[in-house]
């Protein structure tokens, strides 16, 4: 029995299968019919159908601005502690993009040639590149193509043109900067108050 | 010699590695040879001669092509010999740089080629020993088409036509392609993929089959700009591009905004640097001016004021002088003066009268002059005792008068020192009091000329004139622009409303096109539906009994009878002998009666012929689309031009009006300011005034106050100090007075003692003179004349020196004083001159200096306004990135004077960079994020590099605003549109051409059926049947690109009109194109997965078959592995070749064209049997084929073809080719 004998679109398999995953589907993605996606489940009558298809599988499709993704239901602690530390490298990686002179904004376009020769010209670039953990990075060029090849397989960025190597900041990018937003820093109380962490996690 | 025309040798001269070769082909050939000997090659030869494609037979792209191969000197040759029914020719081919044949109208001769040497000569030679003896030859052909032409019997040059194998009908060329593929199929097995490409490839050229990959790119094409135009139409894409459109603006405002005031930054700083000189040099000269202004002022004041005091000195001295006569006046007239003068005018007489009464005197005691004597002498005693005593008491009299006068005098000098002093005191005073009044005074005038002075000065006159000119200059060019965009956008309405009018138009004629092309379609439709009805009934109708019985019964019946009669399936027609010839018995000279029945050629012809005019009504409704919507493009890119730059200027005049509009609220409210500041300036300035006004009047009246009251004081002083002396004097008189009158008294009594002896000694004079008779009464009258007289003279004497005093004093001061007086006026008269001239010159001076000093404090003020901007700029400006970023325009500023001081540009610039960052922050994200939904190469060139610079972005927003004026997304909408439908039409087209030849593969696949049926298999029962059958294709590819064309038939060609259609009136036209774009994007996937390179005839239809060789029946399949043993399989194999060769033949060749035999060339039929090869050899020769095959070696086979060749490879490596004796054993 097929998705489509429950009403479903037929594309319920390919969404299922990007976003169990833990990736998101943006509405600008070009790669394997991404947008298209996005349009099936921003549309109205389909969301409703899919979100009750999954919710049976426990899983909630969640609305970004222009992106989707799953949550789950009552979801362990120790994932989240570990989603959590996943996205401790990304605080790093936004800083740096952040810090660049060509902001890498929703829809940018650039080359990880163009960010390592900024972070070559540029001390404190330089340092906050060499700050994010990666392995087996000898150059700084190698660096920013390891943290290019996470993000696009995370699904925030999109390898758009293999050749050029030319890779597209996908709408889910959002989602790592409403998170770095969400975080409020306390300043460090005597007390064992459990509130009293140093970050705070929305 | 048969009578039938056919391929009778084939000589090779120099060819490949073979020097010389004759090999006659008049009869079923066998090649008997080792591999790679030459066999395959020949047989190449053999089928170059049917196919003239060196490109077709089957040589690897790695090998030698055939010209290189073959034909490697200038003297290889090819030589075909056709037998005809009369006479033998030959074509011979040679390398000319590339293959050409000449047709030579002889039986070939070794001579012809071969010089006395057995070598071949050059063409040139073999030509012109041609025609030296007689031989025609053909020019050279130099194409592979028209020796094809002329050998198949279509050319039309008449000296060619003799030379053909045959007359092939239109489609000749299915023969050559036959044989080819007979000849290059190679595999044992018996698949019907196979035969279904032998069959298409001999009804196809090479261009008719669809190209995936071109079919696919176009889709794609349409794909990316449908996913392009999708990604545009969007929501949220609109929401951006407003977003960017709005922020472009905001942006570029502020840029504006920024350049505008880094402008007037840099004119100020140039004017600074300029001035700052200038001004120094403008506010020393001002200084300088002041003092020299001082210096005189200083000057006249002190030459006034000298004479001033000259002239109070003289004034001083008149006064005093006038005073002093006066106050003597005062004193003469109190000592009455004028009496005494008048008295003393009386001296004279009265010393005149004296001495008269003395000398009547002594003339009356001159008698008595003893007695008188005695008495005289006692009386004289008397007199002088009493003259002692009054004398005496005179003395002390005069003593105390004169001590009292001088305690007097003492007290009088006392109060005038006194006097003096409290004057002097009170003149100090006063002349203190004064001296700070007329300062105050001054001020106060000073005051009053500054406040005169204000309220006549225009408080920044400049500025506010350079705003109100400003201000005028604005609202002129504001006017004009409101005119020219009240102008502009009337234009853009008109331009809107001849685009409409035009776009109206053209859908109108668009739409009455597709309707008159529609209804022409659905005509031709039926007419074909109605061709087809009879050509699918004809078998069974009166038209089949005719061509199946009646032979040439076009010319008879078929001039007189009804077409509808011929189509008619119930009339059971019969031939009857008797009636033959005759129309129910009645014979009818027809031979110039024209013919009515139609050929089923001529059905075919009609048919094909509508099928033409479908496809030109086709063609043309898409030639008028596309010129429709050439038209639309060429208005929308007119009119959208026209309009976009009108809107554009519209926008630019609507944001200049806006500026302006900004700009002139913003100048009102500084020229408001300017005026209000004036005004508070001259209230301050004013109010200052008033303020030190007010304290100085107060001041003038305390100073007045204290001026009178210090008068008071002093003339309490004076009043005191007066009656104090008045009292002390009154006292002194007094006390003179009471001391004298006690004198007096006592010299009265003393007096009046003597006077009372002198009385007594006078009686007893007169007693004694009475005695002695003198007149006692007359004496003592004289003697009482001679006393007044002497009284008047002593009252006389005794005012003598002061009427002397008087006197002297009248000569000279008295007499003087009117001139004193009027003196004293004139110079009163002069100092009050001076005094109005130094108080105008006072007030001049004031006013002056007051300018100069307010011009120098501006000079200052500026001065230290321009340095500490050029300070400021350079302390915290110069070094920020907001200086480098309009450094150039800072730098390139005409100095000029501003209204605003260069901290505070400098200051607006960096808060104004700031709010400008954050706002091109915003537009920059926009834009990458607009940028971002579309692909990388979409069409609409909506691409940001990351590292873009801000012109490049501003450009991106100018390019969005000027696609978005001009509508491109319409046009892009109308040419994705346009696509769309000519993707749809040209897989349609594809489709119905390739489908359109479905008929000719089901005909074809009958004719073979046939065949099969009429081979002879029983005679061996070798083979009990071979069976074939059509199916519909299952091909996926194919199965879509039939929807998208049925589709096409179904809704014709407009449907693309409802792409991105949002009109609900049209709605149903959305959902059509909707299915289009679907059914589009499935094909795509489907070419995508299926990696089909193209969709060929053979992809159009399954073909299966069903064979039984003995006991064996495949039953219907695709493909037959094995029916039998491997020679079973070859036979199997040859037959159906031959089959399908015999087919195309007949179905290629000219009805009148039969005596003519054709070769089917087969290479490798070693493993037949001998029993087979002869079934199979007959049943070539009963379709007019004969064979040509290849053995590896003798078996016995060959003893059954009719020629038997040897191959044998000599030391040279060269191959000789010569005939082998057997005896044939021909089937």
């Amino acid at each position: 029995m097929g998705a489509e004998d429950y009403g479903l679109p037929k594309q319920t398999h390919d969404i299922f299968a990007i976003m169990a995953r833990g990736h998101f589907i943006s509405s600008n993605g070009t790669k394997d019919g991404m947008n298209r996606l996005y349009d099936i489940i921003n549309n109205p009558e389909n969301f409703d159908k899919l979100q009750g298809y999954f919710n049976v599988i426990r899983y909630n499709i969640e609305r970004g601005n222009n992106y989707f993704y799953f949550s789950r239901v009552n979801e362990a602690n120790s994932l989240i502690e570990q989603k959590l530390e996943t996205f401790e490298r990304y605080i790093d990686v936004i800083d740096l993009f952040a810090s660049m002179d060509n902001k890498i904004t929703i829809g940018s376009r650039f080359r990880p040639s163009e960010i390592a020769e900024e972070c070559n010209a540029n001390v404190r670039l330089k340092q906050k590149l060499q700050k994010i953990p990666m392995y087996r990075s000898e150059t700084l060029l190698n660096k920013v193509r390891d943290i290019c090849n996470l993000m696009t397989r995370d699904s925030f960025l999109e390898l758009e043109d293999e050749q050029t190597e030319s890779y597209k900041v996908l709408d889910a990018y959002t989602y790592l900067m409403d998170m770095i937003n969400a975080i409020s820093i306390y300043e460090e109380t005597t007390g064992t108050d459990s509130n009293s962490s140093g970050i705070i996690l929305n | 010699m048969e009578n039938v025309r056919i391929l009778n040798r084939i000589v090779e001269i120099n060819i490949a590695n073979v020097k010389y070769a004759d090999i006659e082909l008049c009869g079923n050939t066998c090649f008997v040879g080792t591999n790679n000997f030459g066999k395959t090659s020949l047989q190449r030869a053999i089928l170059f001669f049917y196919s003239a494609n060196s490109r077709g037979l089957g040589i690897a792209q790695s090998q030698k092509s055939f010209e290189e191969h073959y034909f490697r000197y200038e003297n290889s040759y090819l030589i075909y010999e056709i037998a005809t029914e009369d006479k033998n020719f030959f074509v011979m081919v040679y390398r000319h740089n590339k293959l050409v044949f000449r047709f030579v109208d002889a039986p070939f001769n070794p001579d012809f080629f071969l010089n006395n040497n057995d070598e071949a000569m050059k063409i040139k030679e073999i030509i012109s020993n041609l025609e030296k003896r007689g031989v025609y030859i053909s020019n050279q052909i130099d194409t592979f088409e028209r020796y094809r032409n002329i050998i198949y019997g279509t050319e039309t040059d008449k000296q060619l036509s003799k030379f053909h194998l045959l007359k092939g009908n239109e489609k000749y060329q299915n023969i050559p392609k036959s044989i080819t593929n007979v000849f290059l199929s190679s595999k044992s097995s018996i698949d019907s993929r196979f035969i279904k490409d032998f069959i298409a490839n001999s009804l196809t050229t090479e261009n008719s089959s669809i190209k995936l990959e071109q079919v696919e790119r176009q889709l794609r094409q349409f794909n990316e700009k449908y996913t392009d135009i999708e990604t545009y139409v969007k929501k949220e894409t609109q929401q951006l591009i407003e977003l960017i459109d709005k922020k472009y603006d905001q942006v570029h405002m502020l840029k504006g905004a920024q350049m505008e005031m880094a402008d007037k930054l840099g004119s100020s700083l140039r004017f600074a640097e300029n001035q700052n000189e200038a001004i120094r040099e403008a506010s020393k000269k001002k200084e300088e001016e002041l003092e020299t202004l001082t210096t005189e002022h200083e000057a006249l004041k002190d030459s006034i004021e000298s004479k001033q005091n000259d002239i109070r000195e003289e004034i001083g001295y008149y006064d005093r002088t006038i005073r002093e006569a006066n106050k003597k006046l005062k004193e003469y007239k109190e000592k009455n003066i004028d009496e005494a003068v008048e008295k003393n005018a009386e001296r004279e007489k009265l010393q005149v009268e004296l001495n008269i009464a003395r000398r009547e005197y002594e003339s009356l005691t001159s008698n008595v002059s003893s007695i008188e004597l005695k008495y005289s002498s006692l009386i004289e005693q008397l007199r002088n005792d009493k003259t002692a005593y009054i004398n005496k008491i005179n003395s002390k009299t005069g003593e105390i008068f004169n001590h009292y006068n001088e305690l007097q005098l003492l007290q009088k000098n006392e109060f005038s020192k006194r006097d003096v002093e409290l004057k002097e005191k009170r003149d100090e005073a006063m002349g203190d009091v004064t001296s700070e009044v007329t300062a105050k005074q001054i001020e106060f005038n000073e005051l009053k000329s500054e406040e005169k002075v204000i309220r006549n000065t225009r408080f920044y006159e400049q500025e506010i004139k350079a705003l109100e000119n400003e201000l005028a200059e604005l609202r002129a060019v504001s006017y004009k622009n409101k005119s020219e965009r009240a102008i502009k956008q009337n234009m853009v309405q008109t331009i809107q409303r001849e685009w409409e009018s035009l776009e109206t138009r053209l859908k109108t004629s668009l739409s009455n096109r597709v309707n008159q092309t529609n209804n022409e379609i659905i005509r031709v439709k039926n007419e074909i539906k109605e061709i087809e009805g009879k050509l699918n009934v004809q078998h069974d109708a009166f038209y089949g009994f005719l061509e199946k019985n009646v032979k040439g019964w076009h010319e008879t019946i078929g001039k007189v009878v009804n077409e509808k009669l011929l189509f008619r399936t119930d009339i059971s027609p019969e031939v009857k002998e008797e009636t033959a010839n005759t129309l129910y018995g009645i014979s009818l000279n027809l031979e110039n009666v024209e013919i009515v029945s139609k050929s089923i050629e001529e059905y075919q012809f009609e048919k094909n012929e509508r099928l033409a005019t479908i496809r030109d009504l086709e063609e043309s409704l898409n030639q008028f689309q596309a010129a429709n919507n050439e038209e639309k493009m060429l208005a929308a890119d007119k009119f959208g031009k026209q309009l976009g730059e009108l809107k554009e200027d519209v926008k630019v005049l609507s944001y200049s009006l806006e500026l302006a509009d900004k700009r002139e609220q913003k100048l009102g409210v500084e020229l408001e300011d300017w005026k209000t500041k004036a005004g508070s300036e001259i209230e301050e300035s004013l109010s200052g005034n008033r303020q030190r006004l007010n304290i100085i009047e107060e001041e003038l009246t305390i100073l007045n106050k204290k001026k009178n009251l210090l008068v008071n004081d002093f003339n309490t002083q004076f009043e005191r100090l007066r009656t104090y002396n008045e009292e002390r004097l009154a006292d002194l008189k007094e006390r003179q007075e009471t001391e004298i009158s006690e004198l007096e008294v006592e010299k009265k009594n003393q007096v009046k003692e003597f006077e009372s002896k002198e009385d007594e000694l006078q009686k007893e004079k007169d007693t004694n003179f009475k005695s002695k008779g003198v007149d006692a009464k007359q004496l003592k009258s004289v003697e009482n004349r001679m006393k007044d007289i002497n009284d008047a003279l002593k009252e006389i004497e005794q005012y003598a020196q002061i009427v002397s005093d008087y006197l002297k004093d009248k000569r000279e001061k008295f007499d003087k004083l009117p001139d004193l007086i009027q003196k004293k006026e004139e110079f009163m008269k002069s100092n009050n001159d001076l005094a109005t001239q130094l108080e105008e010159a006072t007030r001049k001076y004031n006013l002056k200096r007051m300018e100069l000093n307010k011009q120098k404090r501006a000079f200052d003020e500026e001065l230290i306004e321009f340095n500490n901007g050029v300070n400021f700029f350079s302390n915290n400006f110069r070094e920020t990135p907001v200086y480098n970023k309009y450094a150039e325009i800072i730098e390139r500023a005409e100095p000029k004077r501003t209204n605003y001081n260069i901290m505070d540009l400098c200051t607006q610039l960096l808060k104004n960079d700031s709010h400008f960052n954050e706002e091109y922050g915003a537009f920059q994200r926009y834009v990458n994020e607009f940028a971002g939904k579309f692909r990388i190469d979409n069409h609409f060139n909506f691409m940001i590099r990351n590292d873009a610079t801000q012109g490049e972005y501003e450009r991106f927003a100018q390019n969005l605003r000027s696609f978005i004026n001009e509508n491109k997304i319409e046009l892009s909408i109308a040419e994705t549109a346009t696509q769309i439908g000519l993707v749809t039409d040209s897989i349609a087209t594809k489709v119905k051409e390739l489908s359109g030849q479905k008929d000719k593969i089901q005909h074809i696949i009958t004719l073979i059926a046939e065949d099969f049926k009429k081979a002879e298999f029983e005679e061996s029962k070798l083979i009990e049947f071979i069976k074939i059958k059509i199916e519909e294709s299952d091909n996926k590819v194919y199965k879509l690109l039939k929807r998208i064309e049925e589709f096409r038939e179904e809704h014709g060609l407009v449907y693309n009109e409802g792409l991105f259609n949002t009109d609900f009136a049209t709605g149903q036209k959305r959902e059509i194109s909707g299915r289009a774009v679907k059914l589009l994007e499935q094909l795509r996937s489907a070419i995508k997965e299926g990696e089909q390179e193209e969709i060929r005839l053979q992809d159009l239809f399954e073909l299966k078959f069903n064979i039984k060789e003995g006991m064996n029946e495949t039953g219907w399949t695709h493909k037959i592995d094995s029916i039998g043993s491997t020679g079973t399989d070859i036979l199997v194999k040859a037959i159906i070749y031959i089959t399908l060769l015999h087919v195309f033949i007949k179905e290629s060749s000219h009805r009148s064209s039969k005596d003519f035999k054709v070769h089917c060339i087969i290479d490798e039929v070693g493993q037949i049997s001998a029993h087979y090869l002869r079934e199979l050899l007959k049943f070539a020769k009963n379709r007019n084929i004969m064979m040509i095959n290849g053995l590896p070696n003798k078996s016995g086979l060959e003893s059954h073809y009719r020629y038997t060749y040897q191959f044998r490879k000599e030391d040279s490596g060269n191959v000789r080719i010569f005939p082998s004796i057997v005896t044939e054993v021909e089937a």
